[in-house]
C-alpha cells in the first residue's frame, strides 16, 4: 500500500501542488470571467421572470427552467458542435481571429449562460422576499419606480440573495472542472482536471494527483466563501445583531 | 455483522461474475474507421475486430471486446479490465515503457495532413496555423515536438471530432494516420485535401498486453502468424484499406 | 414488427420516410435508446445511497460521540468542497486498488508483493465491466449527494417540533427512541423540498456515465452524431452531433418536468399525512 498512499509531506506531494498551480489558474479563469457577464445578465433574467409583461416572463421563466434543468455537459457539448454547425469558427469579431471558437471564449460562454439561469432563479426568490413594509414606505413617501428600486428593491435583493449566490459562485468553480471535458486543449492551456488525469496516466497513483487537485480546489473554494462572508458583513453592517438574524434569507446549499 | 457479511458476499459476486467472462477481452475505441468503429447495428466492427477474431478462432481461446475512450486505453489495460488492446495503436518506445506489443499486423503507416481544399496551407513553412490531432496519439505528439512553434496545437478526445472540427474550419490542417484519412477527405466531395508531405512516425501497429501477459502475447503472435502467411490478412487489408500495406513495404 | 413497418410506410406514406424510419430504428440508434437504462439505474440507485448516506451523515452529525460529529463534518464539507466529477472520478478508480491490494493480500506470494510491480500477481487482477462500473457510479454518486442530502436531513431534524420531541420524552421514551421513532419519521416533510433539489442535481449528474466508460446516453449520441465518410460504417453523414445533444438536452429537461410533479405530488401527500397525525395528537 505504501506506493499507493502518499506518506504526507513528501517530496511527490509537494511537486505535484507545484506543478498543478498553473493549470488552477485556468480554473480560477473560467469562473472569474464569467462572474463580471453572469451576475448582470442573471439580474436582468430576474427582472424579466418578475416583470407584469406576461410574454418577457414566460421568456425568462422558459430559459431559465431549460439551463437549470439540464447539464451543463450537455450544454457545453451542444453550443460547441452547434457553433461549428454554424460556421462561427470562421466568423472575425473585431479582425480577431479564431477567437469564437477558443476554449478561453467559449468555456466562460457557456459557463455564463448555465450560471445566470441558476443566479436568476435565487435572486428572484430574493426579489419576491423584499419586505413589504420597506415597498409600501418607499411608496408613501412618493419615490417614483426608478428610485424605489434603487433605494429599496436592490439593496434588500443583494443583501437576501447573497449567501445562496456565495453557494452559485462555488458551484460555478466546480463547473468549471468539466470544461475541458468536452473541449478541445490548446498547447499547454490545461486546467486542473486535465493535468491531474495526465499525471494519473503516466504512474496511476490515483490517490496523489487526484488528492492534489481535489485540495486546490477545495482551498479555493474556501477562500471564496471567506471573502464573500466579508462582503456579507458589510453589506449588512447597519444591523444591529438580532435584527441581522430575523432578516437571515435561508441559505439552500443547493442549486 | 450481518450487513458486514452481506457485504462481503456482494463483493464476492461481483469478482466471480467478472471471472465468469469470456478467455479474453480485447479493448478497441470503436471510432477510428476503417480500423475500428460502430457499424449500423450498434456492434464494434471493422478491420481489427475481423482480424482479432480470426486469432482468438486460431488461438482457440474465446474473446469479448470492450469499447473503451482512447485516452484511457492503456491505463485501463494496465488496471486489468481487459486483457489486450488492438486500437490502431502504433508501437513506440514510450508506450513500451508501460505495455507490451505483440507482432506487428500492418507495417507503419506514415501520418498525412489533411486541409480544406480552399485554403492555401503551407506545410513546408507552417506558421501561425491551428494543427489539430487526437490527443495522446504519436501525432500529437510529433506535432508537440516539431511545430508547436509559431503554431497553435489542438487536440482532441477522438479522431471524429477532429475531422468535425477540420469541416468546419476551426482547425486549419488535421495530422493523422493516411489510412484513416484517406476514406474522410475521399468521401468530402472535395471539401478536403491532403497538404504536404507524409510524415513518418512511430512503428506499425500492433495488438497490446500487460507487461507480464506475454503466455496470451505468444499465443496471439503464433495464430497471426499463421493468418499472415496464408494470405488472410492481406485478404482483410485490402478488404478495408483497398490495399495490401505490406505489399507496398 | 420494424421491417413490417418500415414496409408499411414506405407504401403509405413515402420512401423517404420509410428511409429515415429505418435509420432511426437501425440497431446503433436502438442501443442509444436502450442505453437509458443505465443512466436511470444510476439515478435511482445513487439517489437510494445518497439517502442512506445523508441519514448516516446527519445521524453522525447529531451523535453525542464527539469523533462521529467530527467525522460527519468532515464528511459533509469536504465533498461539498470538491466538485462532483472528480470525486465521480476519483472514487471507482480509489476504490479498484484498494480492493486489489486486499485481493493481493491473499493471492500473491511475499516476493512477488515486494516486486513493486502493480497488481503484484494474476490473483489480485479485478475485472470490471460496465456492471461493476454502474454499480460504483451508484456508490459515487450516491456519496456526493449524501453530502448534500445530510444537510437537508440535518437542517430538517432540527424543524421538528420541540414540543412533540419534549411530549415523547414525558411519555418515557429513551433518547435513542425519540431520536429513531420521532425525529427521523417526522423530519421527512420537512426535508422534501430539499431532497426534491438534491434529486435534481443528481440526476443532472448522471451525464458523466460516460467518463466511466459507461456506454451510456452520451456517448452513444457523440457517437451517432460523428461525422461518418465511411460507407461500411453505416449512412454517410457530415457532423450531426449538435442534433443528438439537442435530444439529450430536452431529454433531461424532460426529466426534470416529471420529477417536479412527482415531488409535488409527494409534498403533498406528506402534509396530508401530518396534519392528521396532528388532529390525532390534539384530539
Amino acid at each position: 500500500m505504501s506506493e499507493i498512499l502518499p506518506s504526507f509531506p513528501n517530496s511527490a506531494f509537494v511537486q505535484d501542488i507545484v506543478i498543478l498551480a498553473k493549470p488552477a489558474l485556468f480554473n480560477i479563469y473560467f469562473a472569474f470571467a464569467s462572474i463580471p457577464f453572469g451576475f448582470p445578465f442573471a439580474v436582468v433574467l430576474a427582472l424579466m421572470k418578475n416583470s407584469s409583461s406576461g410574454l418577457v416572463s414566460r421568456i425568462a421563466r422558459v430559459y431559465i427552467y431549460a439551463f437549470r434543468g439540464s447539464p451543463l455537459f450537455i450544454q457545453f457539448f451542444m453550443f460547441y458542435s452547434l457553433m461549428l454547425a454554424f460556421n462561427l469558427s470562421h466568423w472575425k469579431p473585431m479582425g480577431i481571429d479564431h477567437i469564437v471558437m477558443h476554449p478561453l471564449f467559449i468555456g466562460p460562454l457557456v459557463l455564463v449562460l448555465n450560471t445566470s439561469a441558476y443566479a436568476a432563479e435565487i435572486l428572484y426568490g430574493a426579489l419576491r422576499a423584499v419586505p413589504h413594509l420597506e415597498l409600501e414606505a418607499a411608496k408613501a413617501i412618493g419615490m417614483n419606480r426608478l428610485q424605489t428600486f434603487r433605494s429599496v428593491v436592490w439593496p434588500n435583493m443583494i443583501r437576501l440573495a447573497w449567501p445562496a449566490y456565495t453557494n452559485e459562485v462555488i458551484f460555478l468553480f466546480h463547473a468549471t472542472a468539466i470544461v475541458y471535458f468536452t473541449l478541445p486543449v490548446i498547447n499547454d492551456e490545461k486546467d486542473l482536471m486535465n493535468k491531474a488525469g495526465e499525471l494519473f496516466e503516466k504512474d496511476y497513483n490515483v490517490f496523489l494527483h487526484f488528492s492534489v487537485a481535489a485540495l486546490y480546489f477545495l482551498v479555493i473554494s474556501l477562500m471564496i466563501f471567506f471573502v464573500a462572508g466579508l462582503i456579507q458583513k458589510r453589506l449588512n453592517r447597519h444591523k444591529v445583531p438580532t435584527d441581522r438574524q430575523s432578516l437571515s434569507y435561508k441559505p439552500t446549499f443547493l442549486r | 455483522m450481518r450487513k458486514i457479511q452481506i457485504s462481503v458476499a456482494l463483493a464476492a459476486a461481483l469478482v466471480s461474475a467478472s471471472a465468469m467472462a469470456a478467455d479474453v477481452r480485447i479493448a478497441t475505441e470503436g471510432a477510428y474507421a476503417p480500423w475500428n468503429f460502430m457499424d449500423d447495428s450498434g456492434n464494434v466492427a471493422g478491420f481489427e475486430i475481423d482480424l482479432g477474431n480470426e486469432m482468438c478462432a486460431r488461438a482457440g481461446v474465446e474473446c469479448e471486446w470492450v469499447v473503451n475512450e482512447w485516452d484511457s486505453m492503456i491505463p485501463n489495460l494496465v488496471a486489468g479490465n481487459y486483457d489486450m488492446l488492438m486500437a490502431g495503436m502504433s508501437v513506440t518506445d514510450e508506450r513500451k515503457e508501460t505495455i507490451m506489443f505483440g507482432d506487428e499486423y500492418t507495417p507503419p503507416d506514415p501520418s498525412s495532413f489533411a486541409a480544406a481544399s480552399s485554403a492555401d496551407v503551407d506545410m513546408a513553412n507552417a506558421s501561425g496555423l491551428k494543427i489539430g490531432a487526437q490527443g495522446a496519439t504519436i501525432q500529437a505528439a510529433y506535432l508537440e515536438a516539431n511545430l508547436a512553434d509559431g503554431n497553435d496545437i489542438l487536440s482532441y478526445e477522438s479522431a471524429d471530432q477532429a475531422v468535425a472540427d477540420l469541416v468546419a474550419g476551426n482547425i486549419d490542417v488535421l495530422l493523422a494516420d493516411t489510412s484513416f484519412l484517406e476514406p474522410v477527405v475521399n468521401g468530402s466531395g472535395g471539401t478536403l485535401a491532403f497538404v504536404g508531405d507524409k510524415v513518418a512516425i512511430g512503428g506499425g501497429v500492433a495488438p497490446g498486453y500487460r507487461q507480464d501477459e506475454g503466455e496470451l502475447a505468444a499465443k496471439m503472435n503464433a495464430s497471426l502468424a499463421d493468418i499472415k502467411a496464408d494470405g488472410t490478412l492481406s485478404k482483410l487489408l485490402i478488404e478495408y484499406f483497398e490495399k495490401d500495406l505490406w505489399a507496398e513495404q | 414488427m420494424l421491417e413490417a413497418l418500415s414496409l408499411w410506410i414506405s407504401n403509405h406514406v413515402s420512401a423517404d420516410a420509410a428511409m429515415w424510419f429505418d435509420y432511426f430504428t437501425n440497431g446503433k440508434h436502438l442501443a442509444w435508446y436502450a442505453s437509458v437504462r443505465f443512466t436511470l439505474i444510476a439515478a435511482f440507485g445513487g439517489a437510494a445511497l445518497a439517502v442512506l448516506f445523508g441519514l448516516a451523515g446527519a445521524s453522525a452529525r447529531r451523535s453525542g460521540f464527539a469523533p462521529f460529529r467530527w467525522l460527519g463534518w468532515g464528511y459533509t464539507t469536504m465533498v461539498r468542497g470538491i466538485p462532483d466529477v472528480l470525486i465521480i472520478l476519483f472514487f471507482p478508480l480509489a476504490f479498484e486498488q484498494g480492493v486489489e491490494w486486499l485481493m493481493a493480500q491473499q493471492a500473491c506470494s511475499a516476493a512477488e508483493l515486494a516486486s513493486g510491480v502493480w497488481p503484484p500477481c494474476d490473483g489480485a487482477q479485478w475485472y470490471l465491466s460496465t456492471t461493476e462500473y454502474l454499480i460504483m457510479a451508484c456508490v459515487s454518486l450516491g456519496l456526493v449527494y449524501g453530502a448534500f442530502a445530510a444537510n437537508v436531513v440535518y437542517g430538517a431534524m432540527d424543524a421538528v417540533p420541540a414540543s412533540q420531541l419534549e411530549a415523547a420524552k414525558a411519555y418515557g421514551f429513551t433518547k435513542r427512541q425519540i431520536f429513531m421513532r420521532f425525529q427521523v419519521r417526522q423530519m421527512w416533510i420537512y426535508a422534501l423540498p430539499g431532497l426534491s433539489n438534491v434529486w435534481m442535481l443528481l440526476l443532472k449528474a448522471t451525464a458523466f456515465l460516460s467518463l466511466l466508460q459507461i456506454a451510456d446516453i452520451v456517448l452513444w449520441a457523440e457517437r451517432l452524431g460523428a461525422p461518418n465518410y465511411f460507407a461500411r460504417a453505416g449512412m454517410l453523414h457530415p457532423d450531426w452531433r449538435w442534433r443528438y445533444y439537442l435530444v439529450l438536452f430536452l431529454f433531461y429537461i424532460l426529466m426534470t418536468v416529471l420529477s417536479e410533479y412527482f415531488f409535488k405530488f409527494l409534498e403533498k401527500r406528506a402534509s396530508r399525512g401530518m396534519r392528521l397525525n396532528q388532529g390525532e395528537a390534539t384530539a
